[in-house]
């Protein structure tokens, strides 16, 4: 997933966020490679993420 | 044993103390001593508490004078990563934005620590906000002290560097996703990330609150055992801590590793881009192991590779989320180029994304818990490479491919644990050519801190590793010459 400059520029606008030009393009290749890993993390695991709850890794009250 | 009272173990020196043939004046004197010399170049400290840790010395020798000896940590100095809280001492977390920041209550570990009559000496440099990936360090770049042009890994790096030098008997740092195993590796100490809840995160200025642990960072595996048996346990200002007992770890640490399983984890020990000289030592390492009496076997974690963007996609946003609100929007400027990046990218993740992630992780969670379900521990190198020299080691991110390999990939040996949360130890496994420390990582089952130790005990005094230590005295030459080529 390659974003663009203005599609990164404007999801920083909708959280009331100004990226200065000169790090827009190191935003950019960070947001799009961590969408990218999460889309062929969605094809390989998909299936199998329908089927969990997203409880985080915590474990006050778990027994091992 | 070294004849150099500084770098002796903490355990050593305790010894020492407790016997009053060693003062815990003369011992913080060694510290300090070796710090005012030698960290105007390595800069492990951001503040050093001279007055104060003299005077908390004085007091230890007048108890232990008085037959009011409190333990093993009596006298003994320690720094922490200046992510914690500490009472009237200000708390930079490595930031502009917090240089004037002074708390009004110490950390729970910090509190426990004194309590035990260990002696804070000073607050150590990190990467900016406990995050990876600072270029410039505002309290100064922090060195490698085994080669000043190399980096000493973080985030909490002058912790790393700190223990290793002698400055301090023991450090405390915290791990989210290596923070604290990465820089001990790289410094050529031991580092145990603790299981989530093992040790309480009161007082610690940290915002990943699902990944985010405190823990120790000493030369001997029975020093880590130590620290952590003091900081480890329940506290009601943390809600996320349990409540489970707190085993005795330095005798559960003694019990040898003849017939436990271990097995070594392929995907984060000969993955692409390991060093050759990291192979060779993971292949010693196996070896003294199995020649010890372990039962090694290897093992396939398929979905260990996706922990690192899977983190970043979640605890990245977790702390972002409380970042944007306070100061990215207002003082971006104010932060490190690295920093902001990397946080500005955790604000821009959707929440949908968010929740299918932490559904990701539920999944390489479970294969690791499986995996250890079926063996006593799982082995790995902590890093993949002796520490680089730190410009190439800067986090400059110009292009996907930067992002995969200078970002993604060097975390593959760490992440995993951390998304696992279970305790992982790092303990030293070997020299590179040039004289850099190589790092075994043993991972346990949750809240089995004490099979972590016992095989990393077991390992450390099966070999030299830790008994070698950086050789300070070629530290101003190696200044002076990088000074002259660049000037």
């Amino acid at each position: 997933m390659n974003l663009t400059r203005e599609q990164v520029a404007a999801l920083a606008a909708a959280v009331e966020l100004d990226i200065p030009e000169p790090d827009l393009d190191g935003v950019t290749i960070r947001v799009s490679a961590l969408l990218s890993a999460m889309k062929a993390i969605e094809d390989e695991l998909g299936a199998d993420m329908d089927a969990v709850d997203p409880v985080p890794p915590i474990f006050p009250r778990e027994d091992f | 044993m070294t004849n150099d009272i500084a770098l002796m173990s903490a355990a050593e020196q305790g010894q020492l103390i407790r016997t009053r043939a060693l003062s815990p004046v003369e011992l913080v004197r060694a510290c300090l001593d070796r710090i005012e010399r030698h960290d105007p170049i390595l800069r492990a400290y951001i503040t050093v508490c001279a007055d104060s840790a003299l005077e908390q010395a004085r007091q230890a020798e007048r108890e232990i004078a008085a037959g009011q000896y409190r333990g093993p940590l009596h006298g003994i100095p320690f720094g922490v990563k200046d992510q914690l809280c500490t009472r009237g001492i200000r708390t930079t977390l490595g930031s502009r934005i917090m240089a004037d920041y002074v708390p009004d209550r110490d950390a729970t570990a910090i509190v426990r620590l004194k309590a035990a009559g260990a002696i804070l000496i000073g607050k150590e440099n990190l990467h900016e906000f406990g995050k990876g990936g600072t270029h410039v360090f505002p309290y100064g770049q922090p060195r490698n002290p085994w080669n000043i042009e190399h980096n000493p890994a973080g985030s909490s790096s002058g912790s790393g560097i700190a223990v290793a030098c002698g400055f301090s008997s023991g450090s405390l740092g915290e791990d989210t996703g290596g923070s604290i195993r990465s820089p001990a590796a790289a410094n050529g100490v031991v580092g145990m990330r603790p299981t989530f809840g093992r040790v309480s995160r009161h007082g610690g200025v940290m915002y990943g609150w699902t990944a985010d642990t405190i823990g120790p960072i000493t030369r001997s595996v029975e020093d880590n055992a130590l620290f952590l048996q003091t900081i480890a346990g329940h506290d009601a200002e943390d809600p996320l801590s349990s409540t489970r007992p707190v085993p005795d770890y330095v005798s559960e640490m003694r019990g040898g590793v003849r017939g436990l399983r271990l097995a070594v984890v392929r995907e984060m020990t000969w993955p692409d881009g390991v060093s050759p000289e990291v192979r060779s030592a993971m292949e010693r390492a196996i070896v003294v192991l199995r020649e010890l009496g372990a039962i090694i076997s290897e093992i396939s974690l398929k979905l260990a590779k996706h922990a690192v963007p899977l983190l970043m996609l979640t605890s990245d946003s977790d702390i972002a989320s409380m970042m944007l609100k306070r100061w990215l929007r207002t003082r971006w400027n104010d932060f490190d180029t690295g920093t902001r990046s990397r946080l500005a990218a955790g604000c821009l993740i959707p929440a949908a994304v968010y929740h299918r992630a932490m559904r990701a992780r539920v999944l390489v969670r479970r294969e690791i818990l499986d995996a250890l379900a079926g063996c006593d521990a799982l082995l790995s190198p902590t890093n993949l490479n002796p520490p680089g020299r730190i410009d190439a080691a800067r986090e400059t991110v110009g292009s996907a491919g930067d992002m995969q390999n200078k970002v993604l990939l060097r975390r593959i040996s760490t992440y995993p644990f951390s998304m696992a949360n279970v305790p992982a130890i790092a303990v030293p496994a070997g020299q590179s050519a040039r004289g850099l420390p190589i790092s075994l990582q043993i991972a346990a089952k949750p809240f089995d801190e004490s099979c972590a130790l016992r095989v990393a005990y077991a390992y450390e005094q099966a070999t030299p590793w830790h008994q070698r230590h950086p050789d300070l005295t070629a530290i101003e030459a190696d200044a002076k010459r990088l000074t002259r080529s660049n000037p």
